[in-house]
């Protein structure tokens, strides 16, 4: 059977989902966290011939948000054998709206009254056999983040039983559905009958409306402010235990058993030809080892994140930052997507859907990726420890510079789209605080060190034995050389490139090539300059490559500081991985927007280097750095181009306009 | 007058929702904000308001709470 799951947003439908399916799809405190519908099978012993479907959020069968449709849809379209219609026991009043609605689809319906530990603790009473008489069908309460599973049991055998003398407590009258004053008619009438229901079943100790402590609470943390040093204040912390504190230390421990294994590679291999000597301590060990030493990092900065997303904060601070992300035309939801944008840029470019205007949408899709993912880590921490001596301000100021680009990013896209849209109304639901669950962002953190390492293992491995063969034969496949490396495959492929890049301050063919493995992810920028500098062992002391004394990659690379700085934002403000390339794709669904979003990412990576490498060689050493001229010449072509485009979409404004317009009131999806 | 206007403290009647967006208006319905329902001012900010609306916490911004007439 196809269990639909349905249920006003962030009711608990899918933390329900995983309980039932063993599943770790993502739950967070806020409204609109799934996007897209999720299919599972039960666990045995909750029936497995059950499919479990987990929809986004939904406040009625009417759609407001494309993924509104998704839910009204499948459950229309989609013929479900059993809803269970999760609802949240804290608001019962707006929940049964929709219930009522499901009711009436005559499909089998069974009332999962979720988070009634809440309301046990803040004194409010359900009379859950009233409320099953008065809807007609099966009410179960239930705890679905509760480590008991209270009520999965009872659900799994309510599906069973499911539909047995159902019938819909409310049927709406029949009306034009066209006719506005006809349908706001019945939509009272169906509140109404809700209210008389909530009246008879719920008993209130205290009005839901009455000023609480987490009210007090909430006003100092949205106050504009208050909130944004209490924001960046939490930002530094995950930042700097994940990358300052905890996941160092857990990284020596992991950096410990890397080497063991190099050596145990090394014992094996000591026989062996010496290319296959080369692939394995340089393609294997090197490139990926190097990778692999930052995972605890990123695992930490994982487990952070997932604290915060359960706990309720995120959607205070989409409130507090509103008004700012309204100035450069974004919507204030943009800062979820760009929190979830420090852990991965996929699924923060999914995200954005819950984004209902729709250039504010492809705005944020466009820009979020300058936010350093995860994947970034490791190529800031390289960069850090061989140049800066580890220190953290180069990580903060790669973060700060990704914030600050989006801003103007944003300001750019309102200039060139033209500022002429409406209104841009935003509403958030304020979800009450919570204790964040250890457990499940230890699940979390686990999930996305399992991807991690499977990455590492496939593309990251692949990409560099390919690179180390590249660099190690020429174009008749005999070894080069060690002194001779320019005249391999590798360097002849990146050369043309690298001229590109002199007025950068890093023209050479090793770095060129390294970004260039960067788009297929960018942990590639860190393994490829291992192999092709023969840096086998800088993650072997973890003093070379995070805590300084790193001169030896330092004077490899032939960089000073102020191009070692060029190149690393280089490399974070380019596109992204093809995978996020992807992703903003399939969300923008536009050709126009994504050509657009990857030409701006590199003429931004391009002029942000450009001006670090010329303003600061000027500085440093008094005269511009080499190609000054033709980088300064690219730079204009670039805000010809930009210039163009924006007049092109100007002089098509009126046109341009109503078939925005009409988008944004069809269904775009 | 309009809820932007209003004081932090206070339940209100809804008198009209004129946001000129119908989609808007809908949806503020959804949640139980129409003509009629109370809706009570939990606290309130230059940009904006956190009202209480049926048994939920909603904030907004101050273009919703301008459009909503109490």
């Amino acid at each position: 059977m196809r269990v639909a799951f349905a249920g006003n947003p962030n009711s608990g439908k899918t933390t329900l989902f995983n309980a039932l399916t063993g599943r770790n799809e993502k739950v967070g405190n806020w409204a609109g966290v799934t996007v897209g519908k999720k299919e599972g099978r039960f666990k045995v012993e909750y029936g497995e011939d059950n499919i479990a479907v987990d929809l986004p959020g939904a406040y009625s069968m009417s759609p407001f948000t494309p993924e509104e449709s998704i839910t009204s849809g499948y459950i229309r379209e989609e013929n479900p054998d059993v809803i269970i219609n999760i609802v949240d026991a804290t608001n019962l009043s707006r929940s049964l709206f929709f219930t009522t609605q499901l009711l009436e689809m005559n499909i089998p319906v069974i009332v999962a009254l979720n988070k009634v530990d809440i309301n046990k603790k803040e004194g409010v009473e359900i009379d859950v056999k009233a409320l099953s008489q008065k809807l007609g069908c099966p009410v179960i309460e239930t705890v679905s983040n509760d480590a008991k599973h209270k009520g999965l049991r009872e659900i799994a055998s309510a599906i069973r039983l499911a539909g047995k003398g159902q019938v819909a407590p409310f049927v709406q009258s029949d009306i034009d559905l066209h006719d506005k004053d006809a349908v706001d008619k019945a939509d009272r009438a169906r509140f109404a009958f809700v209210n008389s229901i909530v009246r008879e079943v719920e008993k209130r100790k205290v009005k839901s409306s009455e000023s609480t402590f987490a009210d007090k609470l909430d006003a100092l943390i949205t106050n504009p402010i208050a909130g944004i040093i209490i924001f960046a204040g939490v930002m530094w912390a995950v930042f700097a235990i994940s990358q300052t504190y905890l996941g160092p230390w857990i990284a020596d421990y992991l950096v410990g058993w890397i080497e063991a294994f190099q050596g145990l590679v090394e014992g094996w291999t000591a026989n062996a030809p010496a290319i296959v000597q080369t692939l394995l301590a340089e393609g294997i060990v090197g490139g990926v080892g190097a990778v692999v030493g930052f995972l605890p990092l990123i695992m930490v900065m994982f487990f952070l994140i997932a604290l915060l997303e359960d706990c309720g904060y995120m959607a205070r601070v989409t409130a507090v930052m509103d008004p700012i992300f309204k100035r450069v035309g974004l919507s204030g939801k943009s800062i979820i997507t760009m929190i979830i944008g420090t852990g991965c840029g996929v699924p923060a470019i999914m995200s954005t859907r819950t984004i209902r205007d729709e250039r504010e949408r492809r705005a944020i899709t466009m820009l979020t990726t300058w936010i350093p993912c995860g994947a970034k880590v490791p190529v800031i921490a390289l960069f850090a420890g061989a140049f800066f001596a580890g220190a953290s301000w180069v990580s903060l100021v790669s973060y700060i510079t990704g914030v600050v680009l989006i801003f103007l990013g944003a300001l750019l896209i309102k200039a060139v789209t033209g500022f002429k849209y409406r209104k841009s109304f935003f509403i958030m639901e304020l979800p009450k605080w919570s204790v964040p669950s250890l457990k499940r962002a230890f699940f979390s953190m686990m999930d996305r060190a399992k991807a991690y390492i499977i990455k590492a293992a496939t593309i990251i491995l692949i990409c560099n034995c390919v690179v180390t063969i590249m660099a190690n034969f020429n174009w008749h496949f005999q070894i080069v050389a060690e002194d001779a490396q320019d005249t391999s495959i590798l360097a002849s492929i990146a050369s043309p490139f690298a001229v590109l890049l002199i007025p950068l301050g890093f023209g050479a063919w090793q770095l060129a090539a390294a970004a260039i493995t960067g788009f297929i992810a960018k942990e590639n920028v860190v393994g490829t300059i291992a192999v092709v500098y023969g840096i086998t062992r800088f993650i072997d002391t973890e003093e070379l490559a995070m805590t300084g004394g790193a001169n030896e990659i330092a004077v490899a690379m032939g960089l000073t500081s102020v191009t070692a700085i060029a190149y690393l934002f280089f490399n974070l403000f380019t596109p992204p991985c093809f995978a996020a390339i992807g992703a903003m794709n399939a969300e923008m669904q536009h050709k126009g927007w994504l050509w657009s979003a990857i030409g701006l990412q590199l003429c931004t990576g391009y002029a942000v280097a450009f001006l670090i490498n010329q303003i600061g060689t000027l500085v440093t050493t008094g005269s511009l750095a080499a190609g000054f001229i033709p980088g300064l010449i690219a730079i204009i072509v670039m805000v010809i181009i930009t210039v163009m485009i924006s007049m092109k979409i100007r002089k098509n404004f009126d046109k341009q306009y109503q078939l925005h317009d009409k988008s944004v009131l069809g269904v775009t999806r | 007058m309009r809820l932007s206007d209003a004081n932090a403290g206070e339940t209100y009647a809804v008198k009209d929702v004129v946001t000129g967006d119908q989609e808007m208006e809908a949806f503020l319905f959804r949640l139980g904000c129409y003509s009629g329902e109370p809706i009570t001012v939990i606290s309130k900010r230059r940009n904006g308001c956190v009202v209480a609306i049926k048994d939920g916490r909603y904030n907004l911004d101050k273009y919703i709470s301008s459009a909503i007439i109490v």
